[in-house]
């Protein structure tokens, strides 16, 4: 039965797509991988059909009733699949189904008019984007995996019944308590077919489904693969039929899953070994699935006394993840003072040889980010991550909208007066014309207010949709399974939970350039006017090349250690600290700031025209707290003095850097030493996140075709280490040929 | 005091343990063959010009007191002869390709910078190199400074060429952590071919170090059709020796070409590079002598 991964891994990389078919990468769900039997339910067409006659039917009852027998048709329905080349169960319509019925609908009937028309003013101009936040959950796994989906289903009945006992319903409740039993009484129908579909199976593996399938329908899960199928079940009805995405695999999936691994070696119910294979098959359901934001899930941390969270599975899941040689799930390494160095180590080493999907985030940060915002030190310590780098308490809210804003975008808006070349719109106040700005603190000041008004004029627009959110999309699966919500029996985006909105900056490090820019070539050094640097960015620079290199030279930038460029950059991150400080959103709740450009430093470059720092317009902005591509020329030590001039304490979201290193500055036993000096160093000094890049032979080549994105970029030769660019083409082809005859 | 500094490298992970800043003394006493610091040979400053770099912008044109710089057929010209180093086109240069070479420095201005990276040093058990060029060539400003980073605390290294007197090393020996020491040549025939001079002091001093109880780090060069048959005897020699902690084979490049050709160099580096068999077989011979060669 056991040892089939090698074989088996062709079929799961074909279960949601066919390999080496074309795809949309925003929408992978649109596809489907091997075929189902035909007789285990209908097809995607029958099941549209059939949710559309049923919506129809039931349009007088309420949102959250509505989609529950949504909810319920799909799962009734679907075709399913017990595979003998799996261990995790298949379901074949995941193409988010109950949009079009329990979604778009409602949205345009709760949207105000006025406040999208204002988000979309901001968003086609590329000063931010902000909507509401469908995307950023992580269900109580606790609730989850102590009380299995039966438990879940008890608990609803039982907490409502008291909510009648102690004084009656609410007629709200009572249609949040009917949609989440509708749902839950489906999956645990859905587990019941998947049970006897799977008692007709004669293949190896069928016993084993049955028996696991056995128990999730009539209870908690009693063991690690139940658990893990428990969690993978969860996941994929909750992102794809509750129509929210999860984001983390347990409360830190070696803490979550330990107590079943405990259990399982102290009864010999399974060997390590078969539960490196069932991690192995459980990894490979996201890498098969593919998004392109990557599956999160994090390991190590501590628990609420403070006691590291690691354990002997946290090795083995590291281990097991590393052997498959995949990306995705990407996994968050929480470090903390006490965490064992041989586990930071065992995750260094998997950096060192070219794992690019391990990010460090520093455990002490966290905590003293959610107690900023509110947090008791214990929950702060017992906390999750959500997502690339954000950080929450375990049942304890989610981010209701997010706003990704363009810092940039600012920096152009006072070259315009407020006027938005890009979408040829007014889109902020009037802050002077050129000639008004006759000093640097003038020019910084109107930069500042820019970024004011639209930051509060966009905020305000998305407070008025905030409410609607739960109502547009009734949580049914989340709400269910959180102890708090069951026990108000409100739906947790509807202040079941205490829900937070955040704002990212996007392209900070390209906005400190550009402002450092401006001082020096318009008012230092007086070589052209605000309105003759305004014409070459209005001609995208063309015919001003010697300007743009002028420009390109300046020796103030972010990421280099130049304390003015980085103290510009601390200041930029206050104001906006600043500006959402005190304020609250629509659910009452407070703001986080995050650094963080998710796709941002691409979509927001795309619509920045030319920009003082001399790129070029459409070009990448900068991306986390990372510098403009080029601008750290000291290396990794300078750039990190950089980043942490930001107060991080105030960033209290998430604050990412990116690191990037030549394979050669880390080879060997002390280049994990090397590693490891740079991310403690980091942490000690106050960063959240770090993440590394240690580039190969087709990097090169691609830094040779262009060197512009890569100045930074250092090669060890021998005794010493020298910047990419310096080296003429000739050497450079050495280079490369030797970093391919290294990887021989 | 002061000496001339040809580059401080921060984030330097392969001069010695850990992350270190290896600050880099100009002028050296040998002359090797295959040198990659060739900007670190002479004493002087020297201004280097990249021409791949140069956008012919001119701009260095109209800061150059002596008419160095100079265009031709729309082409910028560098005329070397005409040069004093005065480094005043170099912040002009749009391309990037104007680089200075050589600035004097005090301990006093040295030490911040040294010591930015501290934090770094003690997460990796890293610290400040010293090298060159032959950084012993200024023993009393080493020393100086070396004691100077011993008092922050800071773990040091001195990497040099052995070719100096003996009482430079007795000078910098009690602040000095950790010598990298070269051995390019046993045989004194084959270093005069290679480094121009004999290794006869370089192996005396090394005798001398390591009866002095100093922690030694060895590195080879390793140049085919020059030392590469030298390895066996230099590991029978320092067989003999007791307080090696490593040798370190290193593979040799020929990418410096690039800077002969910008300081107006004959370029002498050696066409062959060693294969990766060859390091190997080098390793396996030295460790076959009990060292802990890498």
């Amino acid at each position: 039965m056991f040892k089939t991964l090698e074989q088996d891994r062709p079929f799961i990389e074909n279960k949601f797509h066919i390999v080496g078919e074309p795809f949309k990468p925003l929408g992978r769900w649109n596809y489907h991988g091997y075929a189902y039997d035909e007789s285990t339910g209908l097809t995607d067409e029958q099941i549209q059909e059939g949710l559309k006659a049923l919506s129809e039917s039931i349009k007088n009852e309420s949102h959250p009733v509505q989609k529950g027998k949504c909810f319920a048709y799909v799962l009734d329905n679907t075709r399913i699949d017990i595979n003998e080349h799996d261990y995790f169960i298949g379901m074949w319509t995941w193409a988010r189904p109950l949009t079009p019925y329990c979604r778009w609908g409602w949205e345009t009937e709760k949207e105000c008019p006025e406040a999208v028309e204002t988000l979309d003013k901001y968003e086609y101009s590329g000063v931010a984007f902000g909507r509401l936040d469908y995307d950023h959950t992580v269900p109580d796994w606790d609730s989850l995996l102590e009380l299995g989906f039966p438990g879940i289903l008890q608990r609803l009945h039982d907490n409502y019944n008291e909510i009648v006992k102690n004084g009656g319903a609410t007629q709200k409740q009572t249609e949040m308590y009917k949609g989440c039993v509708i749902a839950y009484e489906s999956i645990v129908r859905f587990i019941d077919r998947l049970y006897k579909y799977a008692l007709t199976k004669t293949h190896a593996k069928a016993k084993t489904y049955a028996e696991c399938l056995k128990n999730l329908r009539d209870g908690a899960p009693t063991n690690t693969y139940e658990a893990l199928q428990l969690i993978w079940l969860y996941f994929f009805i909750g992102e794809h039929i509750d129509n929210y995405q999860v984001r983390s695999l347990g409360f830190g999936l070696d803490s979550s899953v330990y107590p079943f691994f405990k259990k399982d070696m102290e009864s010999g119910k399974f060997t390590k070994e078969e539960i490196r294979e069932f991690l192995a098959y459980f990894y490979m359901q996201f890498s098969a699935i593919g998004n392109y934001w990557n599956q999160p899930m994090y390991l190590g941390g501590r628990d609420r006394n403070g006691n590291t969270r690691v354990s002997e599975l946290s090795y083995i899941m590291l281990d097991v993840y590393d052997k498959l040689d995949i990306h995705n799930p990407k996994i968050q390494i929480r470090v903390a003072n006490n965490t064992p160095k041989d586990f930071v180590y065992q995750a260094l080493k998997m950096v060192q040889t070219g794992n690019k999907s391990l990010v460090f985030c520093n455990d002490e940060m966290i905590t003293k980010c959610l107690m900023s915002k509110g947090a008791t030190y214990e929950d702060a310590m017992d906390s999750l991550i959500s997502g690339c780098y954000e950080y929450g308490i375990k049942d304890g809210g989610v981010a209701i909208s997010g706003n990704l804003t363009n810092v940039l975008k600012a920096v152009s808006l006072v070259f315009e007066n407020g006027y938005d070349s890009y979408s040829q719109k007014q889109v902020s106040i009037k802050t002077g014309e050129l000639e008004e700005l006759k000093t640097f603190k003038d020019f910084y000041n109107a930069f500042l207010a820019h970024i004011e008004y639209t930051t509060d004029d966009y905020l305000t627009a998305l407070n008025k949709l905030e409410p609607g959110i739960a109502d547009i999309n009734p949580s049914l699966l989340f709400s269910g399974a959180s102890k708090r919500c069951s026990k108000t029996m409100t739906d947790a985006l509807d202040n079941g939970l205490n829900n937070g909105s955040g704002i990212s900056l996007s392209g900070l490090g390209t906005a400190v350039d550009a402002l450092m820019v401006v001082e020096d070539l318009v008012y230092n050094k007086k070589i052209v006017t605000l309105q003759e640097l305004k014409t070459a960015l209005d001609n995208n620079w063309v015919g001003y090349e010697a300007l743009r290199h002028k420009a390109l030279n300046c020796k103030h930038k972010y990421g280099r250690g130049d304390e003015k460029a980085d103290n510009y950059a601390a200041s930029i991150v206050r104001f906006y600290h600043k500006l959402i400080a005190n304020r609250k959103n629509a659910h009452n709740c407070g703001y986080g700031l995050e650094i963080h450009s998710a796709r941002g430093f691409i979509s927001h470059g795309l619509k920045t025209l030319a920009t003082p720092d001399g790129r070029r317009a459409g070009e990448e902005t900068s991306k986390n707290a990372s510098p403009h591509a080029g601008s750290d020329t000291q290396g990794v030590t300078a750039l990190i003095n950089s980043a942490t001039t930001i107060d991080t304490a105030i960033v209290t979201t998430g604050f990412c850097l990116d690191v990037t290193l030549h394979p050669t500055s880390v080879q060997g036993e002390s280049g994990v030493d090397v590693l490891y000096g740079v991310m403690r160093t980091y942490m000690d000094k106050g960063g959240q996140s770090i993440q590394f890049n240690v580039f190969d032979a087709d990097l090169l080549r691609d830094a040779q075709a262009h060197p512009e994105k890569y100045e930074n970029l250092q090669v060890r030769v021998c005794g010493w280490n020298v910047l990419w660019n310096n080296m003429p083409k000739s050497e450079q082809d050495m280079y490369i040929l030797r970093a391919e005859s290294l990887n021989k | 005091m002061k000496a001339k500094i040809f580059e401080i490298k921060r984030f330097a992970v392969h001069d010695g343990d850990g992350i270190r800043t290896t600050v880099f003394l100009k002028g050296c006493p040998l002359k090797c063959v295959w040198c990659h610091n060739p900007e670190g040979l002479t004493a002087k400053t020297e201004l280097a010009y990249y021409a791949h770099k140069c956008v012919n912008c001119a701009e260095c044109l109209k800061v150059c007191p002596t008419g160095a710089h100079f265009i031709e057929n729309g082409i910028h010209k560098f005329d070397r002869s005409k040069c004093t180093a005065c480094g005043k086109c170099v912040s002009e240069c749009l391309g990037g390709a104007l680089t200075l070479y050589g600035k004097d420095y005090t301990v006093g201005e040295l030490l911040p910078l040294l010591i930015a990276d501290k934090d770094f040093y003690a997460h990796s058990n890293g610290g400040v190199t010293i090298s060159g060029g032959e950084c012993l060539l200024y023993a009393d400003f080493c020393l100086e400074l070396l004691k100077e980073l011993k008092k922050s605390g800071i773990n040091t290294a001195v990497d040099t060429c052995g070719f100096i007197p003996k009482t430079a090393l007795e000078k910098v020996l009690p602040y000095t952590d950790t010598f990298l020491y070269d051995i390019k040549a046993y045989d004194e025939s084959v270093h005069i071919d290679c480094t121009g001079y004999s290794n006869k002091q370089i192996l005396e001093n090394l005798k001398f170090l390591d009866e002095s109880g100093a922690k030694i780090e060895i590195r080879v060069p390793y140049v085919p059709n020059f030392n590469d048959n030298q390895i066996d005897k230099i590991g029978k020699f320092l067989a003999k020796l007791k307080n090696i902690t490593k040798v370190r084979v290193l593979p040799y490049h020929n990418y410096a070409g690039s800077k002969y050709d910008s300081l107006g160099l004959k370029n002498t580096l050696p066409l062959t590079v060693p294969t990766k068999q060859e390091i190997d077989a080098a390793i396996k011979k030295l460790k076959e002598y009990g060292l802990n060669a890498m």
